[in-house]
């Protein structure tokens, strides 16, 4: 269990981005997530991808705060990517039936 | 002269009912998640749940402490008394219960049902309200009394006969 949430990171160029998260996503920690992850949703920006291979436990908080950055990347036309999610993440995506709103990638590429 | 610090747990037969039952008392205002899961982490290892049924055990618990915090007590400080054991029950067998006391004046007023039916739409999406539809979708049994000063919650989790093959959900 992991009560901090740790952020990497990388721009692949001016229109690609990667943030990488390693903790639990939860009540405690989604603020966090949410002020990491708004400033990317801009105009310019092509792609989002969040990488979950770090992330062991996400709660309905954690899961909200993806569903604005859905919501973030429709508004400014971009793609938003989830890579990574372990079987406990997996599931609660599947439990909140959201499995198949999200796109979602099996593997985070280095 | 014995060991002070090995002391008698023993029970009377007449309270026989506390053995094995963890009861915590919290602040629902204070950081709890380490007390929260340590206490799942006790009760689904005696019941015998494999790793996901016991990450969905920890989420209905975590979700459920959440929105008492935030709905009942409006983010405010207040009492939360939970009580979990095994225990065998006519209607659901073996299983394992959650007892969740607050004593908030805010009483509950939402739909269990229609919280455990909602389907989200693609389009539209809505953060809120995913919290009970978890806890709801996770549980086997979901129920919530409203009493003169405060809430009653019970979460039941079945548990199945070779728990460890798998979930149930």
């Amino acid at each position: 269990m992991d009560v901090t949430l740790n952020f990497e990171r990388e721009d692949r160029d001016d229109t690609h981005t990667l943030l990488r998260i390693k903790g639990d996503v939860t009540i405690h920690t989604s603020t966090r997530l949410r002020e990491q992850l708004k400033p990317l949703f801009t105009t310019k920006m092509q792609e989002v991808h969040v990488a979950l291979d770090h992330v062991d436990f996400m709660d309905s908080s954690g899961i909200a705060t993806l569903v604005e950055g859905l919501q973030w990347s429709r508004l400014t036309g971009g793609r938003f990517v989830l890579s990574g999610l372990k079987d406990n993440v997996k599931d609660v995506f599947s439990l909140a039936k959201l499995d198949t709103v999200f796109d979602i990638e099996d593997s985070t590429a280095a | 002269m014995g060991n002070p610090c090995i002391q008698d747990v023993s029970f009377p037969a007449s309270e026989s009912s506390h053995v094995g039952k963890l009861c915590l008392q919290l602040n629902c205002n204070s950081d709890c998640i380490h007390v929260l899961r340590s206490m799942v982490a006790v009760m689904t290892a005696r019941a015998g749940m494999d790793e996901l049924r016991s990450n969905r055990v920890a989420i209905a618990v975590d979700e459920l402490f959440a929105n008492i915090a935030a709905h009942a007590y409006g983010g405010k400080a207040g009492r939360v008394e939970i009580e979990t054991c095994i225990c065998d029950e006519a209607e659901h067998g073996r299983a394992l219960v959650f007892d969740f006391r607050d004593f908030a004046s805010v009483a509950w007023a939402g739909c269990l049902k229609e919280a455990a039916n909602h389907v989200p739409d693609p389009e539209n999406l809505c953060p809120g309200g995913l919290g009970l539809r978890l806890i709801c979708k996770v549980s086997d049994h979901c129920e919530h009394q409203a009493l003169e000063d405060g809430n009653h919650w019970r979460l039941i989790f079945n548990i199945n006969d070779g728990e460890n093959d798998g979930c149930n959900a």
